[in-house]
């Protein structure tokens, strides 16, 4: 494994360089294939109908019209697929309702036609009775005693979530007491020291409650996956998915047939941000496509996305903080509901973590339930959990510090953990780049200036204010593999499974590049399917440089080991005395001895030779975690009639470990910051009493636009990782965790009210106003 | 249901397609005319995945009706610069790494042509506004703003 | 989507006589930005569908007496936000066509759609109801004018009936020392629907207003006129006291719903605001 001391090859154009991504032409002119692109002969379309109440049972259901309609080629219910489990364990079971409905949008048939509109005409002419039940529909009564029922009794709790984003070892804490309360599906406990002793000699004691709604993961590609089965039983998936292996494990496992039957084809991902790591659409796709004998498509439509996705967990905090007046912190009280829908999902174990043990509570008893309610089931959303924990914990901190005149930025430094200090799961932090991200972004003219700043405002009843948070990810792993094969024309090819999503390709490139010897334009990346590919993890937990970029770096090493060996051999010389320039191996300090990579490769390729093909081959397993740290700092001004706020500056500072491609990496702190923003001030899944979204569009369910956004600095910051690639750490999840604090920060700074319930709309802010000005 | 003729102008070709009275302009682009640039996000133009130019116009293609189209010249990014020829916003896109997923990246160039087409010294706030149809959930916006803002600086907006 | 039929008139009565034709079963379409979301969501399953874009009278603006504009009803947004008439006379006209979802949605929604989709906070209504504009109406019995006041009669419903469609709007001559504005709240800047929107108009002569109007969106079932805030206006000074009087007598006469877009608070709330801007800055207009 690398060490934080491993040069790169000396001279070649590898690590470290802001290249853009190979694909970037064929996006630019439109040539890059997605799954609803792809258009081959005899597609069918899909179209699924789904339920319109939050809870009920299937009294009826006739499909005979459908059936009948010309043009349908196929119509399923769950009577007509035996390995539907009654129980079904995750989500991906859950196909088609068996019985009994568990969220608005849970699918009940599926048709399958020569063209959409004749499905959706299908969709009109199927009967289906319901006896409409009660609804479970919010956390914090579905948690009560008498609540409706949303699971079977004895559905085990699914923790694959947790375990896929490989975020937190789940540490032997206190077992806690069997769940007396309806639909909790998990529990967990982490405390240290006496609390009520903390808080009987703390000063101040300050409580709040912090909300965040459900949101959806955003990605402007729809779900959407092609199925197709050959006259053998085998299956060909062509997925929207951030993982292959997880995807074809999921529908073996539905549907009941063995792995190596089913090959997923990774086409270009649209957006996946952890909505597209689970099994969804293909199990339904691949059943249709059977009971047509047919090429089947589905594509999710933007309404379906939001009242049916998987979207993040409902989060609800409350915290309790104890202090002394010099700023000591005494302790901390919390409890967390993750509200996870219909099934379990969510990684409860992060929360606490970051609660407790981001800074030094010498006392803390930290409680956390997963509840289960009538609603779609979650999925992982782009460091899951983490933006609202952070949004509860750094308000709270910065709460504080305002509470006692203390500056905000020493207050958070005096406390932040350092490694080696326990987390409050027991183990210790790993080195990481807090510190310095907090240094950082205090050190900014944006902080500095935040008086004048503010002094600036009052004019039109425009106020002014300044506000950071910081948070990050713990970093996620998940085994891997991956080959580097030298090639007959010395050029690289480097074999993985993994999907590129945040354009991770171009920075394995860079890493083979420099590990083997060659400059990154000679190196190519291919993503394999599962036939062809080693078993490679997801694309998600800012996992993928961590790593398959591991994986690719001992491939290169392993290759570039051959490739001395074999050049020994032809040259009589001794390994350690080669080295690799411009495309030759020479002996060093003997420029005229030496052979090409390229002769090299074609000896390996050529009849009747003895010299083997250069293969480098990894397959890793890692314990190592490697938290990464993100600080953000909005400067705003707010409209104290409209409430509205005005984004005039925002700043993203990153500890990156080492900047791989620092175009790439810079991209992510770009993309997860304005994901953040939009939790912050625009973005929520508003459900009705009855389960129901009421805004299932795009136009009600607020995304970001350009004009509401102002050009965003990034600044990388590089603590190297001490198992990371040449020191590298994830870089895809801390950017989404610290806006919606520092923007709650900003608007107590502008306007002196502090807003605990995230979107942060103007009306949230408009009505806190007006109530504080004594309505 | 009988098919109508859509009889139009494509990426500067003339074209004779028959299309379904229920299919939308998107619909007849990349299923009839195997045009699959532009995209669909969302269906109900809130996302801007799906814009061409009609008439030179950047629209959302997702609401118009194919044969709405009738008689117009039509313009999808097949018809903005190739691989080996890009135009001068499309190398900036390039350049400067602006594509993540790329599924948006269409539609913002689209709207971004038009943009320097109609306005070839936009300033930033003009540029934002410009492509504020377009959403974008990987990029965040800024290089994309600041690719569009190169280009129009090298002074070929088109 | 389900499936229709098309048709394609290229004239007013060729329109008129398909719509007579079929009846219910018909719905007309312009730049579809309200209609084909309702198609595809499936809350309309007409079996025909009448295309417009063939109808070239009804995309023109024409000059009319004195200085006023007769805009045809599939003219679109954009065009209004752009044209220099409609910029100088009508600049809350102007305004209002400006905030409707995003470039390429206004190269595409029309004048027409967005008042006969009658939506309550269909954002170019406002400006014509403070501009005093009449609608022309074709139908089955020929055609007839309707003031924009008695244009919308309820949620999503107009004065037009079975096989009617709207032609032009007529605009009057804007007078001497006339000023108004179209102001909106959205959570965006664009690609959004408005929470509240208000436009306002003042006429001003020897330094008091001989008219005011005060129109607004989102806050009823219909595009309201603050009918009492208009009047307290009316043969005064228009000072910022009377300003903000009139404000708070516009928040009283709405009648808002709580939706996920706004509350009943909010809104009256916003509707104040609102009003107090556009008639600050309909003033300063007039005064000019």
């Amino acid at each position: 494994m690398a060490t934080t001391t491993m040069k790169t090859t000396r001279d070649v154009k590898g690590v470290g360089l802001a290249i853009p991504r190979a694909d970037g032409a064929e996006k630019v002119t439109g040539r890059v294939q997605y799954v609803a692109d792809i258009q081959p002969r005899g597609l069918l379309h899909a179209k699924l109908l789904r339920s319109p109440h939050a809870h009920a049972r299937i009294v009826r259901i006739d499909v005979a019209k459908a059936r009948a309609l010309p043009g349908v080629r196929a119509v399923l219910t769950a009577a007509d697929i035996p390995q539907l489990k009654k129980k079904a364990p995750t989500r991906a079971h859950a196909v088609l309702a068996i019985d009994r409905v568990m969220f608005v949008g849970h699918p009940v048939a599926a048709v399958a036609a020569d063209e959409p509109a004749i499905a959706e005409e299908a969709l009109d002419l199927i009967e289906v009775e319901y006896e409409v039940l009660p609804a479970a529909v919010d956390p914090l009564k579905s948690m009560q005693p008498g609540a409706p029922p949303v699971a079977d009794l004895g559905t085990e709790a699914d923790t694959s979530e947790a375990m896929a984003h490989g975020a937190v070892a789940v540490a032997k804490t206190e077992a806690p007491a069997p769940a007396k309360a309806a639909n909790v599906s998990q529990q967990s406990r982490l405390n240290r020291g006496d609390v009520a002793k903390g808080f009987a000699e703390s000063d101040v004691v300050i409580e709040k409650t912090y909300r965040v709604p459900m949101v959806h993961q955003g990605y402007l590609e729809p779900h959407a996956v092609l199925a197709e089965w050959d006259t053998t039983g085998n299956l060909t998936i062509w997925a929207s998915t951030q993982g292959s292996f997880n995807t074809r494990s999921e529908v073996a496992d539905v549907l009941e047939i063995p792995e190596n039957q089913i090959k997923v084809i990774p086409v270009e991902c649209g957006g996946g941000f952890g909505g597209k790591i689970r099994a969804l659409c293909e199990p339904i796709t691949a059943l249709l496509a059977r009971a047509a004998k047919r090429p089947v498509r589905y594509v999710m439509t933007r309404r379906e996305e939001l009242i049916a996705g998987m979207p993040a967990p409902q989060v609800i905090i409350q915290l309790k903080a104890g202090v002394k007046r010099d700023g000591t912190l005494m302790a901390l009280d919390a409890d967390t509901v993750l509200e996870t829908g219909a099934f379990s999902g969510t990684v409860l174990a992060v929360s606490g973590v970051f609660l407790a043990s981001l800074y030094k509570w010498p006392a803390f008893d930290v409680r956390g339930v997963e509840v289960l309610t009538h609603k779609p089931s979650v999925a992982a959303y782009r460091a899951p959990v983490a933006p609202q924990t952070i949004f509860a914990i750094d308000s709270h901190m910065e709460l504080i510090a305002r509470t006692l005149g203390l500056d905000s930025a020493e207050f958070r430094q005096r406390h932040l953990m350092r490694e080696g200090d326990p987390m409050a799961n027991g183990q210790p932090w790993q080195s990481n780049g807090a510190n310095e991200v907090l240094r950082r972004i205090s050190e900014h003219p944006l902080w500095k200036t935040r008086d004048e700043w503010k002094k600036s405002g009052g004019k039109d009843g425009r106020r002014r204010g300044t506000g950071f948070a910081l948070g990050g990810w713990l970093g996620g792993l998940q085994p891997t593999g991956a080959t580097v094969k030298l090639n007959p024309d010395g050029s690289l090819s480097v074999l993985t499974g993994q999907v590129d999503i945040a354009g991770t390709n171009i920075a394995l490139a860079q890493i083979a590049a420099s590990a083997y010897g060659v400059d990154f334009e000679k190196v190519k990346i291919t993503t394999g399917d599962t036939d062809t590919a080693p078993v490679t993890g997801l694309s998600a937990g800012s996992k993928t440089i961590y790593t398959v970029g591991a994986a690719v770096l001992e491939a290169a090493k392993d290759a570039r080991r051959q490739t001395f060996e074999i050049a020994a051999r032809e040259l009589e010389a001794a390994v350690q005395d080669l080295e690799i320039e411009d495309g030759r191996v020479t002996v060093r300090g003997v420029p005229d001895r030496g052979i090409t990579l390229a002769q090299i490769g074609k000896k390996g390729n050529l009849y009747m030779s003895k010299v083997p093909p250069v293969h480098g081959v990894s397959q890793l397993a890692f314990s190592q975690q490697a938290p990464a740290f993100a600080a953000e700092l909005a400067r705003i001004e707010v409209d104290e009639d409209t409430g509205e706020v005005t984004l005039h500056d925002f700043v993203v500072v990153q500890d990156a470990g080492r900047a791989i491609n620092p175009m790439g990496v810079e991209g992510q702190m770009q993309g997860g910051s304005v994901q953040s923003l939009g939790m912050a001030l625009t973005e929520g899944l508003l459900f009705d009493d009855s389960g129901r979204l009421t805004n299932p569009s795009l136009l009600d369910y607020r995304k970001l636009t350009a004009a509401d956004l102002p050009s965003i600095e990034t600044i990388i910051v590089e603590v190297p990782s001490p198992s990371g690639p040449f020191g590298a750490r994830g870089v895809g999840e801390p950017p989404i965790v610290p806006a919606p604090a520092a923007l709650a920060n900003a608007i107590q700074d502008a306007v002196g009210v502090r807003i605990t319930e995230l979107p942060m709309t103007p009306e949230r802010i408009a009505l806190a106003l007006l109530s504080s000005k004594g309505a | 249901m009988p098919r109508q003729v859509l009889s139009c102008t494509v990426n500067d070709e003339p074209v004779e397609v028959l299309v379904r009275p229920y299919d939308t302009l998107l619909d007849a682009l990349r299923e009839d005319l195997a045009l699959t640039g532009p995209k669909e996000g969302c269906g109900t133009g809130d996302c801007g995945a799906c814009t061409v130019h009609l008439d030179g116009k950047p629209v959302t293609s997702c609401l118009v009706l194919a044969m709405q189209a009738r008689g117009r010249a039509v313009r999808t990014i097949e018809g903005i610069g190739r691989p080996d020829a890009l135009t001068a916003v499309q190398a900036a896109f390039v350049k400067r790494g602006v594509p993540q997923c790329g599924f948006c990246i269409p539609g913002v160039l689209m709207a971004a042509t038009a943009l320097l087409a109609e306005n070839p010294h936009p300033s930033e706030e003009e540029i934002r506004y410009g492509i504020a149809g377009n959403l974008c959930r990987c990029t965040g916006y800024t290089t994309m703003v600041a690719a569009i803002a190169e280009a129009a600086a090298a002074g070929e907006g088109r | 989507m389900r499936r229709f039929e098309l048709a394609l008139p290229t004239s007013v009565d060729e329109c008129l006589e398909i719509l007579a034709r079929r009846g219910p079963d018909a719905k007309v379409v312009a730049g579809g930005t309200d209609l084909l979301p309702q198609l595809k969501n499936g809350l309309l399953k007409p079996a025909w569908v009448v295309d417009l874009s063939g109808v070239a009278e009804l995309r023109t603006v024409r000059d009319a007496d004195g200085g006023g504009l007769t805009i045809g009803a599939s003219v679109t947004a954009r065009e209004l936000e752009l044209d220099p008439r409609v910029r100088s006379r009508f600049p809350s006209l102007a305004e209002s066509a400006a905030l409707v979802g995003s470039v390429q949605v206004r190269n595409l929604a029309t004048l027409g759609g967005n008042l006969c989709n009658a939506a309550p906070s269909a954002d170019m209504a406002p400006p014509l109801l403070a501009l005093d504009a009449e609608a022309i109406i074709a139908g089955p019995s020929g055609r007839r004018r309707v003031p924009m006041a008695s244009f919308f009669v309820g949620v999503r419903r107009t004065v037009l009936g079975p096989g009617e469609l709207l032609l032009e709007l007529a605009v009057p001559a804007p007078a001497a020392a006339s000023g108004g504005q179209y102001l909106r709240h959205t959570p965006r800047r664009e690609l959004d629907i408005a929470v509240v929107g208000v436009a306002s108009q003042l006429t001003l002569a020897g330094g008091r207003c001989v008219k005011a109007r005060i129109a607004l969106a989102a806050v009823a079932p219909v595009p309201l006129r603050a009918s009492e805030a208009e009047r307290a206006l009316e043969g005064q000074a228009v000072t910022p006291e009377r300003i903000e009087q009139a404000a708070a007598l516009a928040a009283e006469a709405t009648r808002p719903i709580d939706d996920h877009r706004g509350s009943i608070a909010f809104r009256r709330h916003l509707s104040r605001v609102l009003t107090r801007r556009t008639l600050t800055t309909a003033l300063a207009r007039a005064s000019r």
